[in-house]
Formats: C-alpha cells, sequence, structure tokens
C-alpha cells in the first residue's frame, strides 16, 4: 500500500460527515454532529421528521471526510455499508464503525483500506455521555486513532481507549443487568416495574433495568448478548427467552402483577 | 396503624430498622444478646439522629422522644405486645431458625415474623415455624434508617394478610416496598451481580483497566460508582462471599460464577477501603 493510503487526514469543523446505519442510532449522533458544527449526511434514517438538521442521501457525498457506521443487528447490512464506504471514500477518510457486536479486526477484513477503520462502543440512549470507548484494529496505525480521538473530543466526550472485543464494556456490562432482570422477570420473582423501582432506589442505577431495556431496544439488546455468547461460547450469556420473544415480537411482556404465587 | 414492633439483633441493620421506626412513632422493643451491645446501638443511634438534625432531616425537639421511644431489652418474652418483630442478627441458617423457633413461643399467634437476611432462604428460616403463613422476609438495606427500598420476601407459604401487614408498616416508615418471590438475592442482589461480574471478566480478559471500566461506566453510562470503587466500598471479601453464596443457590448457573481476582484479592487481605487497599489504594485520612 502506498504510504499516502495509510494516512487519515484530521476532520476540520463544518467537515461533511457521512452516516450509515439503523435507527435511532444514526438520528442520535446525526443530531450531535450538527449541533457541534458538522454537516451531516445519513444514508437512510427512518424518522423522516429530523431531517431538518440533516441531509439524506444514498450517495455518499464528494468532500465527504469522516463516516460512521452504526450498525449492530444486521451485520450482513453494515458489511455492504462498510464495503460502500470504503470504495466511495478517499484512502484519507477515517471511518469509525461501532463494534460492539462484532469486532473492528473482523470488520477490517471486509475493506480494502483497512488502516483507516476504527472501532467504537455506540448504543441507543448513550449519545450524551462524556466518555466512549474506541477500539483500534490490529491494522489501525496512530494517525487514525488520532483522527478519531480529536472527532470525539468536538463532539465533547474524552476517549477510552480499549481493546478490540466484541461487546465491549458499556455494551456488555448493561446488557447483561437487563438480560438478569429478564431472567428474574421470567421467574416469577417480580414485577418489571418493581424491578426498576428496586435497582434505582436500592442501589442507585441511573435507570431501571426493563426501562432501560426500552430505551436502548430490546433488539440492540439481544444482539450484543448473542455476539458474546458466539465470541466467547459461553452459556453465561444465553438470552432470556423472555427478552428475545420481546425482541421478536415487539411485544412488552404481561405488566400485569402476578395473582397469588 | 401498628404501635409496637420488635427487633431482634441491635447491629448495624438492626439498630437502623429501629431508628426508622421509632422516627415514625412507633414504640421499639431492641433485643439483643447483652447490655453492652445495647448501649452501643443507642450511642450509634443517637449520632445517627445528631447528624439528622444536622442535615435537617430530624427537628431537634424530637430527637429525644424518638431515643425514649427505643426500649432496649435483653429478654425475648418482651416481645409479647408486639405485632411485628424483625430480626437482624447474625447471617448464619442455624442461628436464625434457632430464634425464629424461639420467637413463635414469645410472641402472640398474630404476630408477624420478619427476617432482614441478605443471602438466606426466607422459606429454609421460616420453615420452623409451626405457622409459617406469619414468616416473611422484610431485606432492608444499608443505612436503613435512610435507604427507602425494602423488599418484601414473600415465602409460598406467606399468607396475604402477611404481605398486607408487612406493607402497612413500611407504609407508616415511610419506606418504598417492592414485592419479591423468595428465590436467591431476591432482586437487588441478584440483578447487580453483573455489574461487578462483567467487570471483572473485562479485567481479567484486558480489554480495559479498572479505572478505564470505572470511567466508563459513570461517564459514559451514567452510574454513580464504578464497580471496583464499589466493590472496595463494600468490602471485596463481602461481595465475593455474596456472589459464591449466589453461585451456589443456583447450583453453579454460570452467569454467577464467582471470578479468580476476587478470591486473589481476598488471599491479598486487599479487601477495599477498610483495609486500606483494594483495586485502588487509600490513604489513611480517606478510609
Ligand atoms: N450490613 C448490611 O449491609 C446488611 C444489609 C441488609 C441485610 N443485612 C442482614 O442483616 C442481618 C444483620 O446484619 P448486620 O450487618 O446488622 O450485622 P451486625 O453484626 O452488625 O449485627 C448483628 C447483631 O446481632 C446480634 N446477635 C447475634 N446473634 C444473636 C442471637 N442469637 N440473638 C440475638 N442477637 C444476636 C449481635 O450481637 C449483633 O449485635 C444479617 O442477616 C445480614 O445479612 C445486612
Amino acid at each position: 500500500m502506498a504510504p499516502s493510503a495509510s494516512k487519515t487526514s484530521t476532520v476540520k469543523k463544518k467537515a461533511a460527515v457521512y452516516i450509515t446505519g439503523e435507527s435511532p442510532l444514526v438520528e442520535e449522533y446525526a443530531e450531535l454532529g450538527s449541533s457541534h458544527g458538522y454537516t451531516v449526511v445519513v444514508q437512510w434514517n427512518e424518522d423522516r421528521k429530523r431531517d431538518t438538521v440533516y441531509r439524506r442521501s444514498a450517495i455518499v457525498p464528494a468532500g465527504t471526510s469522516l463516516a460512521l457506521e452504526l450498525t449492530n443487528t444486521d451485520l450482513e447490512r453494515k458489511k455492504k455499508n462498510l464495503q460502500k464506504l470504503d470504495r466511495a471514500l478517499p484512502p484519507t477518510a477515517a471511518i469509525i464503525s461501532s463494534s460492539v457486536t462484532v469486532s473492528a479486526s473482523e470488520q477490517a477484513t471486509w475493506i480494502n483500506h483497512r488502516h483507516r477503520l476504527s472501532g467504537c462502543s455506540v448504543l441507543p440512549s448513550f449519545s450524551a455521555g462524556s466518555v466512549i470507548e474506541v477500539a483500534p484494529t490490529v491494522y489501525t496505525p496512530v494517525e487514525t486513532m488520532e483522527v478519531v480521538r480529536r472527532f470525539f473530543a468536538s463532539l465533547g466526550k474524552t476517549c477510552e481507549f480499549v481493546e478490540d472485543r466484541v461487546g465491549m464494556v458499556l455494551p456488555r456490562v448493561v446488557c447483561q443487568i437487563i438480560n438478569e432482570a429478564c431472567f428474574a422477570l421470567q421467574e416469577g420473582v417480580s414485577t418489571p416495574a418493581e424491578l426498576d423501582t428496586a435497582m434505582t432506589l436500592g442501589v442507585n442505577y441511573p435507570h431501571g433495568p426493563i426501562e432501560w431495556a426500552e430505551a436502548i431496544g430490546l433488539r440492540q439488546v439481544e444482539a450484543v448478548l448473542v455476539a458474546l455468547q458466539k465470541d466467547l461460547g459461553e452459556d453465561r450469556y444465553r438470552v432470556a427467552p423472555l427478552l428475545r420473544q420481546m425482541a421478536m415480537t415487539g411485544e412488552w411482556w404481561n405488566k400485569k402483577p402476578q395473582e397469588g404465587s | 396503624m401498628i404501635k409496637h414492633v420488635g427487633v431482634v439483633g441491635a447491629g448495624t441493620m438492626g439498630a437502623g430498622i429501629a431508628l426508622a421506626a421509632a422516627r415514625s412513632g412507633l414504640d421499639v422493643i431492641l433485643y439483643d444478646v447483652n447490655d453492652t451491645v445495647l448501649r452501643q446501638a443507642l450511642e450509634r443511634i443517637k449520632t445517627d439522629l445528631k447528624q439528622g438534625v444536622a442535615k435537617g432531616k430530624v427537628p431537634a425537639d424530637e430527637v429525644s422522644s424518638i431515643v425514649t421511644r427505643i426500649h432496649p431489652r435483653t429478654n425475648l418474652s418482651d416481645f409479647h405486645a408486639c405485632e411485628l418483630v424483625v430480626e437482624a442478627i447474625i447471617e448464619d441458617l442455624r442461628v436464625k431458625k434457632d430464634l425464629f423457633k424461639h420467637l413463635e413461643t414469645h410472641t402472640k399467634t398474630s404476630t408477624v415474623l420478619a427476617t432482614n437476611t441478605s443471602s438466606l432462604s426466607v422459606t429454609a428460616i421460616t420453615s420452623v415455624l409451626r405457622k409459617p403463613e406469619r414468616g416473611i422476609g422484610l431485606h432492608f438495606f444499608n443505612p436503613a434508617h435512610i435507604m427507602k427500598l425494602v423488599e418484601i420476601v414473600r415465602t409460598r407459604a406467606t399468607s396475604e394478610s402477611t404481605v398486607a401487614f408487612a406493607r402497612s408498616f413500611l407504609h407508616d416508615i415511610g419506606k418504598q416496598p417492592v414485592l419479591v418471590r423468595d428465590t436467591p438475592g431476591f432482586i437487588v442482589n441478584r440483578v447487580a451481580r453483573p455489574f461487578y461480574g462483567e467487570a471483572l471478566r473485562l479485567l481479567g480478559e484486558q480489554v480495559a483497566t479498572h479505572e478505564q471500566i470505572d470511567r466508563i461506566l459513570k461517564q459514559g453510562a451514567g452510574f454513580a460508582m464504578g464497580p471496583f470503587e464499589l466493590m472496595d466500598l463494600i468490602g471485596i471479601d463481602v461481595n465475593f462471599a455474596v456472589t459464591q453464596s449466589m453461585y451456589d443457590q443456583f447450583f453453579g448457573e454460570p452467569r454467577y460464577r464467582p471470578h479468580p481476582i476476587q478470591k486473589q484479592m481476598v488471599d491479598a487481605g486487599r479487601l477495599g477501603k477498610k483495609t486500606g487497599a483494594g483495586f485502588y489504594t487509600y490513604n489513611d485520612n480517606t478510609k
């Protein structure tokens, strides 16, 4: 690879950022980017009402200097998105891709310009956090990670550089808490509302696990747990059947308190 | 409204429960094995009340009447007038069972008998009662006079009227109850397991350092404390024991498996804040 092709260049303010991925992550990051002065274009989004702060375009606009790929559930689509970005972007443009359900290094093997890709941890509802995990791949040079660090700093976020492992830190911990709550619910230990009350009042959690599951989205939570179980090969991460059912049907479970026991 | 409540065990939890009840106007019989323990408990209660006054939570002119409503006793027969007795003695199944047998003979048949156990089976403790429908778990959190949450733990034998009675008592003393079926760890200790367990695995797999994991979960997810700070505060030995107990009670369910790092910290005597070092080190003035 030519030396010029193994460098990514710093993203200037007002620069164009192209976002691919699934809702509501694309909306969250499009708004965050727009509100911090970037010209944001998203490939696709569900919520058309919000089109006021950013544009939609199926084509990567010329002059795009950075791309975000924010898919966690449909990995086939993620692969297609990354390959499209890799073809369309100049080699100096970095791609920051969610590496919650598939490692960033594995993603890098899907594309040609492997040096430009860095992993990051994104799940819906956490975009306001002041710290974000990022993971260099086995191919990522320091220059690319410096681009990533500066980009997140410009959004008001400090980067924590962690190892490139499926689940990363925040998604693995939070989704296992939700999974445990779903097992407890399934076993009739208590009700959804009481599980939430117990965790917020008893140990001061920022959200009850059931309320958190709704905010993140059950399909996202399930995808993280399935990926962990596959990657680590352990029963510890098997998905509570109730959680899986909810993720598939989109229907919340019976919230009526149990009669008797 | 319930008027007389008994508390067995004047340790950390018993004193806190007695204070919570006395503050709400209830008369409390506070029992322990000897007068020295009871005297120390009352001193702690007075200190807590002083802090309550300083923080504007307790009116200064109520302090003496609150204290006089707490009656230290060393004889179980003094519970005869109590409508509810809450047990908060050492976490030992044999000792608790033994106590419940005695409590049944020293109280009216209508008295509700509650245990504050964190990790033992409420079913096992109350199984010694001739009328196990009187038995229930009331799991308070430390400090019991401040923390609002109480887990009401019902067994298969616990009657509806016992649950209703527990609810109205907790309402009277300003607590927020949640109703839980008797299962290991109830809600809080169970659902909190992954917060520590996954953090330990992430550290063991060297995905991130303990400082990074704490920062990510605090500033990324909004937790008030990181898992390693919290383990240091709780005591790594205590946290390890709770995890081990959950793992055993679920017969080896892998979600509750303790981590070798916990045992190694205990082996090294690095138990957290109380020993001056755990995952973090603490100098003397922050202990
Ligand atoms: N400390 C906590 O954070 C916490 C929280 C919730 C529940 N609990 C549970 O509450 C109970 C008490 O815990 P603690 O931390 O207050 O313990 P502690 O050691 O502070 O107090 C226990 C008290 O019980 C007394 N005692 C022991 N055996 C007795 C007996 N046979 N008869 C009468 N009194 C006896 C002791 O003298 C002591 O004063 C335990 O079951 C524990 O699991 C503790």
